[in-house]
């Protein structure tokens, strides 16, 4: 074999290196878990509902105190400053309440968007550009109240997000970082929603206190859930989630025209009218978990 | 009130006890990896990072591996290691200590092995009051990579392989490193008696050829575990080298008898235990690629990697796993592959999509038997410790380079295949230092969690 047979290679590099005159920064830690409890009735702030009540009472109070004071010094036909403090007083509650209605058609818009176009997380995952997917998961969680649990999932969701991951990963792990514990958070919450709801409609005395009972629970239930789901939907935006509602409290009233009439037929003791509150319970728990699960598979 | 319903309970514990094993059974989930990787693969590095990620997600709630759904961080109870059979238990502390310290693991020089076990709490409404926790175990067996290239060995014949293993010497690239071995064999007088001090000076030679080769990054070096000290297999007295074809195939010369009863020694007291031993069946492979060794050196070394992969590929026993076969007939083949290049983060980001498609075309041979016996694979980029730095630029990295020196590295365009690259270009590898903060870049590592889901997950 020739010498020449034995070349040692020789290659062009493709890569260039330049000198930095910097130091390499130092990594952090990864984000922690977030364990601690999240609480369903926290809210930081003064609501806007709050804002608006005490604007109406001051301003009632106002009224009240400038009739006192105008009928006490009925020599005075002119009070310029105390007049324009109710004025002013009055204007902010005028101002409180245009904000609360644009506030409650915002949050009807969101349910409303949140129903029409739901996220679909499998169209996502079969996406080739990744922006794209986190592009649609962003706008989606941009409904998301500030300080709802589905904002606190999403939160953990970006801190996990890295370079390397495709649209499938993201969807993926937008699934199991927000979807899935928000479900199961107001899974969690119905539940409980539920339980509470027998149990008012077992120590109801009658009727209308109960159909009351259960409409204030389920108002309850809706309002917790959309807030898990990071949704603020106020009075009007729940009007879609309203007809569950009504549909419950009919199926509710059926039940009790047949529970009444099986306690009349058995006979008017104790124990019939017990029986007749415990089948009413167990029908107010499951009528109050169809109203959930539908919110849930409404808001999902 | 506790010491009575004590006694009375007290017959019932064995009972109870025997409930929480036979739980233990039912809720235990084994998962039998065997981790096939030549050396400088970063096997050792990747349980390193695994161990450690694993540990600080479940006791410090750190948020690693978020695209591992199969064990969610939130209901890891425990875990702990556990050794596996007679071998000695995976050195993580030593490893630790080495990164400490600023140095990388040692290279794998022996044989090592243990076993994972995370526990989980149950989920489940009636499962939990009756078996509260699951096990999944974890089975890991690292081992030097120069044993892997042995495995094809064990079925050929001498006379096969000493021609088969001149034939590949005389290819590029390996010819320039051969060059040496070569010039020994032409001038070795094969006509004088193969005495132990005979064979040791052909042995020497080629044992050199081997050393200098790998040490230029040459995949398919046989046999790799010549190039091992202290690991079990002496090269000295019962070493062997390829011969001229003119030797070995005449079956009566004294050389081919010696070597050939060498060789034979070499499948039966070494091969064949280790096969038995450490490259017992398992039912998921992790098959790790240093796809920057090829790249660092040229074209001819990634289709040589190429061809590598595809002969390992031969030597395991794959199936189709399903609970019955895997149970009942207890037929132990592995049912699932993973095609891993490791040390991802030494290529920008915009230039993974490329990488991968490299891998998928490295693994090519590989794959192509994996689908005709309907077996699932997937190919996976994986850091097991982020040691470079977003670069300024599309195509750039940063890092910290040997000299202790901060730089930014710009890459052309990575080939998609390896036909794409030019015969006389190469990426010269990156050999970052351990980072001072090597803590968080292992937390950071990438792909780890992607790869367990995939293989943790059935069908």
């Amino acid at each position: 074999m020739s010498e020449t047979d034995y070349k040692a290679p020789e290659y062009r590099s493709r890569t260039i290196e330049t000198p930095l005159q910097q130091q390499a920064p130092s990594q952090q830690m990864p984000a922690k878990i977030d364990t601690s409890e999240w609480d369903i009735d926290g809210q930081q702030g003064i609501s806007l509902k709050v804002i608006t009540l005490v604007l109406g009472a001051l301003t009632f109070t106002g009224f009240v105190v400038f009739d006192a004071i105008d009928s006490l010094v009925t020599q005075f036909s002119e009070y310029p400053l105390i007049s324009t403090g109710l004025g002013v007083l009055l204007g902010g509650f005028v101002a409180a309440l245009i904000a609360l209605i644009v506030k409650e058609w915002r949050g009807f818009r969101a349910v409303e968007a949140c129903i029409e176009t739901p996220l679909n997380l499998p169209a996502l995952a079969k996406l080739d550009d990744r922006a794209v997917a986190e592009e649609r998961i962003r706008e989606h969680a941009q409904r998301f109240g500030k300080d709802s649990y589905a904002a606190r999932c999403y939160k953990q969701y970006q801190s996990a997000l890295h370079a390397d991951m495709i649209a499938a990963d993201v969807s993926g792990l937008y699934e199991s970082m927000v979807v899935v514990p928000v479900t199961k958070k107001a899974e969690e919450i119905l539940r409980k929603e539920s339980v509470t709801s027998g149990s008012l409609a077992f120590i109801s005395p009658n009727h209308l206190i109960q159909t009351l009972a259960i409409a204030w629970i389920s108002f309850r239930t809706i309002r917790r859930i959309a807030r898990v789901f990071g949704l603020r939907p106020g009075t009007a935006g729940s009007w879609r989630l309203f007809k569950v509602l009504a549909q419950n409290l009919a199926a509710q009233s059926l039940f009790d025209m047949a529970t009444d009439e099986l306690a009349n037929q058995i006979s008017g003791s104790l124990a019939a009218k017990v029986v007749e509150n415990s089948a009413e319970a167990v029908a107010a728990g499951a009528l109050n978990v169809r109203l959930g699960r539908t919110l849930i598979k409404l808001l999902r | 009130m506790k010491s009575f319903l004590k006694n009375v309970l007290s017959p019932l514990e064995p009972l109870l006890d025997g409930m929480t094993s036979a739980g233990d059974w039912f809720t235990r989930e084994n998962h039998r990896f065997t981790i096939t990787g030549l050396s400088r693969s970063g096997k050792s590095m990747l349980f390193t990072s695994l161990m450690t990620i694993l540990k600080y997600r479940s006791e410090h709630q750190y948020q690693c591996l978020p695209l591992l759904k199969h064990l969610p961080a939130e209901l890891v109870d425990s875990m702990w290691l556990e050794p596996v059979d007679d071998f000695p238990l995976f050195p993580i502390d030593d490893h630790i200590a080495s990164l400490e310290k600023g140095e990388w693991p040692a290279p794998t020089e022996n044989v090592y092995a243990f076993k994972m076990v995370v526990r989980l709490k149950q989920t489940g409404q009636f499962k939990k009051y009756l078996f509260p926790h699951t096990h999944v175990v974890f089975e890991f067996i690292d081992y030097p990579g120069e044993w892997i290239t042995d495995l094809p060995m064990a079925g050929k014949t001498f006379a096969q392989w000493s021609d088969s293993a001149l034939a590949q010497q005389m290819t590029d690239p390996q010819r320039f490193y051969a060059k040496d071995w070569h010039h020994t064999l032409e001038q070795f007088d094969f006509d004088s008696d193969p005495t132990p001090e005979a064979m040791l000076t052909l042995t020497s030679s080629y044992r050199d050829y081997l050393k200098q080769a790998k040490q230029a990054g040459i995949a398919m070096l046989q046999p790799g575990s010549f190039l091992l000290d202290g690991s079990g297999f002496n090269w000295r007295e019962t070493g062997f080298t390829p011969l001229p074809a003119k030797i070995s195939s005449d079956i009566t010369h004294p050389w081919t008898k010696a070597f050939n009863a060498r060789f034979s020694e070499f499948q039966q007291d070494w091969l064949k235990p280790l096969r038995a031993g450490t490259f017992r069946e398992a039912d998921k492979q992790i098959i790790l690629v240093d796809l920057f060794e090829g790249l660092n050196h040229s074209k001819q070394h990634l289709a040589q990697l190429k061809e590598t992969l595809s002969h390992l590929a031969d030597v395991f026993v794959y199936g189709e796993q399903d609970w019955f076969s895997k149970h009942v007939l207890r037929k132990q083949e592995i049912g699932k592959v993973a095609f891993v290049a490791t040390k991802s983060d030494l290529i920008p980001d915009a230039e993974k999509p490329q990488l991968l498609a490299l891998l998928k075309d490295v693994c090519g041979g590989a794959t192509a038997r994996l689908e005709r016996e309907d077996v699932p694979y997937e190919h996976f980029l994986v850091s097991a410790i982020q040691a470079t730095d977003e670069g300024s630029k599309t195509g750039a990295l940063r890092y910290t380079n040997k000299h202790k020196q901060y730089v930014e590295v710009q890459f052309e365009p990575l080939p998609a295949r390896i036909k794409d690259m030019s015969a006389d270009e190469h990426y010269p590898a990156l050999y970052p230092p351990v980072p001072a903060d090597y803590l968080p870049r292992m937390l950071n590592g990438r792909g780890l969690d992607k790869l367990f889901q995939f293989l943790l997950t059935t069908r």
